[in-house]
């Protein structure tokens, strides 16, 4: 079996609001190996979206450690983590999430160099490159409000794979879509997902994306109550 | 990438930006226009001491301007001259009086009754005709900015002040004082003008050879002559700003324009800044969430921060440039020393800074979580 890309050690989160502390996400122990898609769902407010940001390094456990690649980065500081979401973390956004700001090119790009320095020609090209088998040539220079929301979210897949990351996050990228948008980024993710050196987790409530996935997490009441294959829950 | 999202951003809320950009702009035109006429205002309060020619004036005791100065034995001059390293040194008349106007009013004006043939303290710019004017009997110039207060008088003409009948010998072309319009004239004239007697004047003024040491001399004088004020051009020039700022209500006037100026330009910034960054929080959170630090988020504020500051500080700039261009040789007196639009530009960076701080402080606060939600 393949290393893990991510392991989650018993986590778990709480939040306050200066008088109560509720548990939205009981401890949680959890693998995610690459090659394979796994899809986390379950009803609003049942600790998605809170494991996902977790996973993704943009929010801190209250309890447990996170390894991603074999290094514990549970205690590691803010700009150290943001250089690890730069460097190994791709995110598709719910709607994508695009700075209307920036053309469909420098979008996909922002996220290489917004520590500082130049974009180099090698990420340039792949960044095209990667537009280019989403079907985005023709839209490099366009900005993202003169694009439907299934090109933007394209867009939004480009910019999570030019730093070539090991671990892929999706927030809900099918939410905004129709049908037929909401097929195409499912297969891309779904070939993206199949590159040994590389794990994807896609957020969902949306029944459409289940079938696609290699793995399927239930999480109700901050816990994961169902797992295709086997995993450690911790909690009550 | 920093630099360029920056200024995308900035391109991209042009309603804001230009908002802000207004703000920096307010700041530079306002409190520059309103720093050039005061820093005018400051030149014109002692332009007679600087353009007088001379290193020292004496004063009687404890005088400290030439608007409050007594009046001094003409002797002093003589005694003056048995110092060693004084050039020149000549007495000179400062008086009010009374201009008649053609219409059969008056209009107060200043009289400066210089010493023949030196003219030590006389005018130092002349519009029509020499100085050399003022060497005849009944000769008087005025400048040509203050000819509609009165009257228009005509080169040749003869008008009267204080009852005496004088000649319009010339004009001056900003020759000028704070306060009422300033007629030169011989010292001859003066005192017949204004009732000074001849072993009288109001002030001395003492110009020392080259390679003299103005203290030393000044403490001679001081020593020579003991009941007088003997001050330097530059002290007598200070003091009468000093005087003038702090009895007229001109510094606080100005003060007070300056502090509204500054005070609309921060809001403005800050207000529109701050407003933008609110537009703005989801694509700071998206950045944080693709790896960008706190200190990447400063960054990127902190250059259009410093880009809305150059561009406004040029059209500032630009627009103070045209309003010293527009009063020059005007009533209005304006003038920028060399030393203020370095200083006010970095001035206006820090109230540029200063406007995105609250900006800066709700940027920073943005969770990258938040692009989640």
């Amino acid at each position: 079996m393949s290393e893990p890309v991510l392991r989650l050690v018993g986590v778990a989160r709480d939040f306050s609001d200066g008088r109560v502390v509720r548990r939205v996400l009981r401890e949680t122990t959890l693998d995610i190996v690459p090659g394979e898609m796994t899809v986390l769902a379950g009803p609003s407010g049942s600790g998605k979206t809170t494991l996902l940001t977790i996973m993704g390094l943009v929010l801190k456990p209250s309890t447990g450690r996170i390894l991603v690649g074999g290094e514990d980065v549970t205690g590691l500081s803010e700009d150290r983590l943001a250089s690890i979401r730069q460097q190994r973390y791709g995110f598709v956004f719910q709607q994508a999430a695009l700075v209307p700001a920036l053309d469909i090119l420098d979008n996909v790009l922002v996220g290489t160099a917004i520590q500082g320095g130049r974009v180099s020609a090698r990420t340039r090209e792949k960044a095209i490159a990667l537009l280019s088998e989403l079907g985005m040539k023709d839209y490099l220079s366009s900005r993202p409000q003169q694009l439907s929301t299934g090109q933007q979210q394209r867009a939004g897949i480009a910019r999570a794979l030019v730093s070539d990351p090991i671990l892929l996050l999706c927030d809900e990228p099918t939410s905004a879509l129709d049908v037929e948008s909401s097929h195409i980024v499912l297969d891309t993710l779904k070939k993206l997902s199949r590159d040994p050196r590389r794990g994807v987790v896609l957020v969902s409530h949306d029944p459409r994306v289940f079938p696609y996935a290699d793995r399927l997490l239930k999480m109700e009441d901050g816990a994961i109550v169902y797992d295709t294959k086997s995993v450690s829950t911790g909690g009550n | 990438m920093r630099r360029h999202a920056a200024v995308r951003m900035l391109l991209h809320d042009r309603s804001t930006t230009a908002g802000a950009v207004l703000g920096v702009v307010a700041i530079v035109f306002l409190v520059g226009q309103q720093l050039a006429v005061m820093f005018g205002l400051l030149t014109l309060m002692s332009a007679l001491v600087d353009n007088s020619g001379a290193d020292i004036w004496i004063l009687s005791q404890n005088s400290s301007s030439t608007s409050t100065a007594g009046d001094l034995p003409t002797r002093y001059v003589d005694r003056l001259a048995g110092l060693e390293g004084i050039e020149w040194a000549q007495p000179v008349i400062y008086s009010g009086a009374q201009f008649k106007l053609p219409n059969g009013t008056s209009q107060s004006v200043g009289i400066v009754g210089v010493t023949r043939p030196g003219l030590a303290g006389g005018p130092w710019r002349m519009a029509e005709g020499g100085s050399e004017v003022l060497l005849e009997y009944d000769g008087v110039t005025v400048d040509k900015l203050d000819l509609a207060d009165l009257g228009n008088p005509k080169v040749g003409q003869v008008v009267e002040v204080n009852g005496r009948r004088i000649r319009i010998a010339g004009y001056t072309e900003g020759s000028r004082a704070f306060g009422p319009s300033v007629m030169f004239v011989n010292s001859t004239k003066a005192r017949e003008i204004t009732g000074v007697p001849a072993d009288r004047c109001t002030n001395i003024l003492v110009k020392l050879k080259p390679g003299v040491d103005i203290r030393r001399a000044q403490a001679e004088i001081r020593e020579l002559l003991p009941k007088t004020s003997v001050l330097t051009v530059a002290e007598l020039a200070t003091s009468i700003r000093v005087y003038n700022l702090t009895n007229t209500g001109i510094g606080s006037s100005f003060g007070f324009s300056t502090l509204i100026g500054i005070i609309v330009g921060v809001v403005i910034i800050t207000l529109t800044m701050y407003t933008n960054v609110l537009n703005r929080q989801r694509d700071f959170a998206v950045l944080r969430a693709l790896g960008a630090r706190q200190r990447d988020v400063f960054a990127i504020i902190l250059f259009q921060a410093l880009t809305i500051g150059c561009i406004g500080l040029l059209i500032g700039f630009f627009l103070l440039a045209g309003f010293l261009f527009g009063v020059k040789g005007s009533r209005l007196p304006a003038n920028l020393p060399l030393w203020l639009p370095p200083a006010h530009a970095l001035f206006t960076f820090l109230l540029c800074f200063l406007g995105s701080a609250l900006a800066l402080n709700r940027a920073l606060k943005i969770e990258p979580a938040s692009a989640f939600r």
